[in-house]
């Protein structure tokens, strides 16, 4: 595990803790689904685009290349989340 | 006794329970360590793994693990066995099993590289303690929508100014979805009409209907009134015949009235006093078939499109109604002693003689499952090792997150127990709206009694109908990952929201809830127990002393095991000589108790092979190292 010095938390007032409690009760799910969907559509576009990395040409090498440096910043967090060992109970939630 | 006492009572446990043991639990044997990274950082994908602030994380976990049994539970155990072992369990339980659970299901997942309970359990354990307990889990599931459903669909039946809120709850659903991701309206404007016009909605139900001596009468009111006639126009199908007959030897059953004055049970249009009967008729019937239409969408429509919605709404519905009600709980014994006061028995029965042809209700092992979620729950720990403990910013967060969650749970379950405690009369659901209604007529007069009652009904479904959707949409993803090969047509996800719900409702026409309850209360906690395990046997492989989870361990173990054998005997005992459908579901009941048993004593065997070999110095299978840059 690597070591980080923690920040130093920030001092929040009642009503900024109370705000965070009620979004996290209220919306924090939604914005996680949102997020998941937005992930979903970004692999499927790295899909696309990356397939001259494993030598599948699916798109003229033209458009690859206009398109790479969009996915290159997402190329680390997609091989997280396609090489994570997941099982049934990670699609439960 | 009245409420102030409960509440004086819960802030000191909860205190003492949180500072003094906790605490020392976090810093002395977890050593939870604020610079180490912890799976968010590490593996951050900006989705799953994601660190978020520990005040919304704690929001985020206390909304996903409060359902309906921090308040059915306790409605029902103290309607058996009086409400003092209730409460001493429910405070007991939470200062000494219920956070130990939560928060070490989320750290142990947090060491373990945001792996699930499965995960680890297949690290730890053995292989094939994976599919065995993805076996339990389905079941599981399973029981929590029977029990759920069966408690909804009586609901809907037997009070009319129920629907129209229910109804309008879907409908607002649908509409907010449009609302939020179609419009792009602005989220303060949607929330402010879909929660006022659902709110509106549940207080219309008795709106009118108050008779000259001021008493609520159903079929006065304009609402209310016209739903009954809905009602007997369906059951007219039938020529106002039940469908079909059941019984249930405890009473449970929430279609079964509360004795009156003179302790007799009064018969009424569902249930015939003098045999035992419950009848279930068409609209029973039509009703469940609504909840499940409701659960359908929500299972199989994108999830922005109803369920989440739904959830929305109903997490604003809750906040207000519980939130107001623990108020009045709190100045109940000052503006209104009269309702401050207890009127329920602290002991009604400690349940242990027996009987060979009666249900047997002894208070161990059976008060130990039927007060679940407010004390202790198995669902809290699958999916603090799933959602939450893949979103904890820093190690030293698990704790006032994990366990802050569970001591928080446990306060709504404490207000169940008032509401329920106050009102004295009643059953199942009615009386935890009873209750709310009371403790808002503190704040708002006695005029708001009806309305008050409305809401508690209202919220009280909300809070079931949003898990009962949930429940029913994890079933469907569960099985088709763990039969679709065998079967590929449950791949389909319609097929495999039909089948959940065909096997689920077999249970609910079995007419004796309270055994569904206990039973899927008996597989709740022995999911929590089994997560205990994994826990133990990971302070064990960690070379840290595992005593403050194996003893809960081995308590809960035992007595939920206990528990599912109990069960299990009644349902033989008094369900399958009665013969007809009822049997056929006691008989799938029973069947469903000897799985859970079988698959929890092989885990429990492995996991006690596994605790011996780490005791002599084995260490776990590493799993390899995380794929990165």
């Amino acid at each position: 595990m690597t070591q980080e010095e923690p920040k130093k938390p920030e001092k929040k007032s009642f009503w900024q803790n109370m705000k965070e409690v009620l979004y996290g009760m209220a919306s924090h799910d939604m914005s996680r689904y949102a997020l998941r969907t937005r992930a979903s559509m970004e692999h499927l576009f790295i899909l696309i685009t990356m397939g001259d990395m494993i030598g599948i040409p699916i798109l003229p090498p033209y458009y690859s290349l206009r398109l790479l440096p969009y996915v290159v910043p997402q190329i680390s967090t997609w091989k997280r989340r396609l090489l994570r060992e997941k099982d049934v109970s990670d699609a439960m939630f | 006794m009245n409420t102030l006492w409960i509440v004086v009572l819960a802030v000191v446990v909860i205190y003492l329970a949180y500072n003094f043991y906790a605490k020392q639990i976090d810093k002395n044997v977890i050593q939870s360590d604020a610079k180490k990274a912890t799976p968010a950082k590490m593996y951050m994908d900006g989705v799953d793994f994601m660190p978020t602030s520990r005040n919304v994380l704690y929001g985020y976990h206390f909304k996903s693990i409060a359902a309906a049994g921090p308040i059915v539970g306790p409605i029902t155990a103290a309607n058996i066995w009086g409400w003092a072992p209730a409460l001493a369990w429910l405070l007991i339980g939470v200062s000494f099993i219920g956070w130990v659970s939560d928060y070490s299901a989320i750290m142990v997942a947090v060491r373990n590289d945001g792996n699930s309970l499965s995960a680890v359990s297949h690290k730890l354990i053995s292989p094939r303690t994976r599919p065995i307990l993805f076996t339990f889990i389905f079941f599981y599931l399973m029981l929590v929508a029977g029990a759920f459903m069966g408690i909804m669909s009586a609901l809907l039946a037997a009070r009319a100014d129920v629907p129209l809120g229910i109804i309008m709850l879907g409908v607002m659903g649908f509409l907010a979805g449009q609302m939020l991701y179609k419009w792009k309206m602005d989220l303060i404007l949607v929330t402010a009409i879909v929660v006022v016009v659902t709110l509106a909605a549940m207080m219309l139900g008795p709106f009118r209907a108050v008779n000259a001596e001021g008493k609520l009468d159903l079929t006065q009111g304009p609402v209310s009134s016209a739903v009954i006639a809905f009602n007997n126009a369906i059951n007219k199908i039938s020529g106002d015949q039940a469908v079909m007959v059941v019984t249930d030897p405890t009473n449970a059953d929430p279609r079964i009235p509360a004795p009156g004055a003179d302790g007799k049970r009064p018969s009424t249009a569902v249930y015939n006093a003098d045999t035992g009967e419950i009848k279930t008729m068409p609209s029973y019937l039509f009703w469940a078939l609504f909840l499940l239409v409701f659960s359908y969408l929500a299972a199989t429509l994108p999830i922005w499109r109803f369920a989440q919605p739904v959830n929305y709404i109903g997490f604003w519905v809750t906040l207000l109604t519980i939130g107001l009600s623990a108020l009045g709980a709190v100045l109940a014994p000052f503006i209104k002693p009269a309702i401050g006061a207890f009127a329920l028995e602290p002991l009604k029965t400690w349940g242990f003689a027996y009987e060979a042809t009666k249900a047997w209700q002894p208070l161990w092992p059976m008060l130990f499952v039927t007060i679940a979620c407010g004390s202790i729950s198995g669902w809290h720990a699958l999916i603090g090792s799933i959602g939450t403990a893949r979103q904890l910013e820093y190690e030293t967060d698990g704790l006032p997150v994990g366990g802050g969650a569970m001591f928080t749970e446990n306060t709504l379950a404490l207000l169940a127990l008032v509401a329920v405690s106050i009102v004295g009369t009643g059953g199942g659901a009615g009386r935890f709206a009873a209750g709310v209604g009371n403790l808002l007529s503190v704040l708002f007069g006695d005029k708001f009694l009806v309305f008050g009652t409305a809401l508690g009904f209202g919220a009280f479904m909300v809070i079931v109908l949003t898990v009962t959707q949930l429940v029913f949409r994890v079933m469907r993803v569960t099985l088709s990952e763990w039969a679709g090969d065998v079967f590929p047509a449950l791949k389909n996800m319609h097929v495999s929201t039909v089948v959940s719900m065909f096997l689920t409702i077999l249970l609910v026409l079995t007419g004796t809830w309270v055994y569904l309850w206990q039973l899927f209360g008996a597989a709740n906690q022995l999911m929590a127990a089994l997560s205990l395990l994994i826990v133990t046997v990971w302070l064990r492989e960690q070379k840290k002393n595992p005593s403050f989870a194996l003893w809960p361990t081995l308590f809960m173990y035992i007595t939920t095991l206990a528990a599912t054998l109990v069960t299990a005997r009644n349902l033989y005992v008094t369900i399958v000589p009665r013969g007809g459908s009822a049997a056929a579901g006691a008989w799938a009941m029973i069947i469903i108790a000897v799985l859970l048993f079988v698959t929890a004593l092989i885990i429990g065997w492995d996991g006690y092979k596994a605790y011996q070999r780490y005791g002599k110095g084995a260490q776990a299978k590493r799993a390899p190292a995380a794929a990165d840059d």
